[in-house]
């Protein structure tokens, strides 16, 4: 009895001390810290019925600031096919294009239009936008910085059909409450996008700079007979190629022996 | 009503494809081809990746295939000998096709092949069907007349050894032709990743002088193995068949089958060889739109074919 007595005693001390401390740095750390970020779920599950979804980000950023969100899975390395015209007038595939260091989905939201609330520098540090994504990247093989920009382009407009690339200014709410900003955006989130970890970054902006981030995650992932078929597809190829076989030829027959039937019927 | 496709990670309405298949599989009854040609386009069309387009879409044809045979098959109008020695030549030339490929892959030009190969035979097959057939649909009594004249060719095809009769195609042949035009046809199909079904139609008809009916029935028996052996290795090797996409085009295409079968009896060898012939070239002239029209997009995902 004496033991757990001293221990919460122990423990309230503790949490006393660590909330004077968070008090006073605070009130030293001018007004900063106080950028937060929820989303309101951390998990999305794909199933069969699954069309895509919606995150709302919410959270207080400190008043007179801009925010920007971006919303990306991690970064690796993508393989292509390019089109180009052979002998003039013939449209086909003339080989491949590599992307090093870029995510498969990027997606940017801001209160404000990027260029307009943030330096060139910062936009860069922090690969928002797509000037800043396309210095980050890697494309191979290119001639020259002209062809890596065309195909850059050509890469974004190739993302943006299946809506794994978004770029927009002003989807962002603000409210001020009590001396801070409420902010809050509902974000769609596109059945082509692929089960994987996605961050979510809160950038809080002031005089072109980002002055802190806040960053929450949000996992897709495959759930029930979507991840067993998925999972056998890939590991158990024979198995799995053999059941589409049998499969097939039984509906085959099936569907033989029904309009078998239906025809002596008449 | 959306469902969410496990391997080619997408989601689709239903009833596009179970429509689709509805399509392909009429066609196929009728006229004894898979219909990749168009299936697998149509595919990539509604947001499918391509490899598991056209992986999935052999899966599928092993369904409607066996529908198609086995409605044909119940007519009497499979000739499972020929089917045999055309499979042992498409097998063979399957394997040959497969390793041009690498060859053209390595060399960097084996998009150009592919595509002129596409235009070259859909253009000449459905060119020459549709003349033949117009001409024959003139004739009226087409049938009758070509046994009569024994031209160098026939003569030269007939000195060949191995020669057997076909019963119900009612024909006689050696059996060196049959795997000689099945390879061909193999190699063909596998460099154009395509069943083949519509090459080896033209094959039957015009080289073999099979009956049009027995024709369609015959080329749905070796499109049903050939098809089966691609889904295996698809499966095995890429694992890009999507076994619920496959189901969802095989609930429209085996029905399909049944119904081009019967619809297909209805109908004379040569308004089934000129409507073909149609489709094989509006499909020809769909492709040399798109070789020489600007694309929306210069990039595409990679592993197709």
């Amino acid at each position: 009895m004496k033991v757990t007595i001293l221990k919460s005693g122990l423990k309230n001390t503790i949490f006393l001390g660590v909330a004077l401390m968070v008090l006073v740095l605070g009130a030293a750390g001018n007004a900063s810290a106080e950028l937060t970020a929820t989303a309101n779920h951390d998990h999305i599950n794909v199933d069969f019925f699954y069309h895509g979804s919606s995150v709302s980000v919410r959270g207080t950023a400190d008043q007179g600031i801009d925010l920007v969100i971006k919303i990306t899975s991690p970064e690796g390395h993508q393989e292509l096919l390019k089109k180009g015209k052979l002998a003039g007038f013939l449209w086909m595939n003339v080989g491949k294009l590599t992307f090093e260091k870029t995510p498969k989905f990027y997606g940017i939201h801001s209160t404000k239009r990027l260029e307009d609330i943030l330096s060139r520098d910062e936009m860069d540090k922090y690969a928002l936008g797509y000037p800043a994504l396309e210095r980050h990247v890697e494309i191979s093989p290119v001639g020259s910085e002209g062809e890596k920009s065309d195909w850059f382009n050509q890469f974004v407009k190739f993302k943006e059909s299946s809506k794994l690339y978004s770029v927009s200014s002003g989807k962002i709410n603000m409210t001020a409450q009590g001396g801070k900003q409420n902010y809050y955006v509902l974000l769609d989130w596109p059945y082509q996008a692929l089960p994987d970890h996605y961050t979510i970054s809160v950038y809080a902006v002031k005089d072109k700079k980002v002055i802190e981030t806040a960053e929450t995650h949000v996992l897709v992932e495959q759930v029930g007979t979507v991840k067993s078929l998925a999972g056998m597809a890939k590991n158990n190829g024979s198995l799995y190629g053999i059941i589409s076989i049998l499969a097939a030829l039984g509906a085959g027959f099936g569907v033989g022996m029904v309009f078998r039937k239906g025809g002596g019927a008449h | 009503m959306h469902l969410y496709l496990p391997v080619a990670l997408t989601s689709i309405n239903v009833l596009i494809p179970v429509g689709l298949g509805l399509a392909v599989g009429l066609l196929s009854g009728l006229f004894g081809v898979g219909g990749g040609f168009l299936m697998t386009p149509l595919l990539i069309l509604f947001g499918i990746p391509t490899p598991v387009a056209a992986a999935t879409d052999s899966n599928q044809i092993v369904a409607a295939s066996t529908s198609g045979t086995y409605a044909h098959w119940r007519v009497g109008n499979v000739d499972f000998k020929m089917g045999f020695y055309l499979l042992v030549g498409g097998f063979t030339g399957g394997l040959f096709g497969v390793q041009a490929i690498k060859v053209l892959n390595a060399m960097g030009n084996a998009d150009f092949v592919i595509k002129m190969t596409y235009v070259f035979m859909l253009g000449i097959v459905g060119i020459y069907m549709f003349i033949e057939s117009l001409a024959s649909m003139k004739k009226k009594q087409p049938e009758t007349v070509a046994p009569a004249k024994e031209s160098r060719m026939t003569r030269f095809l007939k000195s060949l050894p191995f020669q057997t009769h076909f019963e119900k195609s009612g024909v006689s042949h050696s059996t060196l032709l049959p795997i000689f035009f099945g390879g061909l046809v193999g190699i063909l199909a596998a460099i154009m990743g395509v069943g083949g079904g519509f090459l080896m139609v033209p094959v039957m008809v015009y080289i073999l002088r099979m009956p049009m009916h027995v024709v369609v029935g015959t080329s749905l028996f070796q499109i049903l193995f050939n098809c089966i052996e691609v889904t295996f290795l698809q499966a095995y090797t890429n694992h890009t068949v999507d076994f619920i996409l496959a189901v969802l085009l095989l609930l429209g295409s085996t029905v399909g089958a049944q119904v081009g079968a019967v619809f297909g009896r209805k109908l004379k060898g040569e308004q089934l060889k000129i409507i073909l012939a149609v489709i094989v070239l509006v499909v020809t002239v769909k492709i040399v739109f798109d070789l020489t029209l600007s694309p929306s997009l210069l990039l595409a995902q990679g592993g197709g074919h």
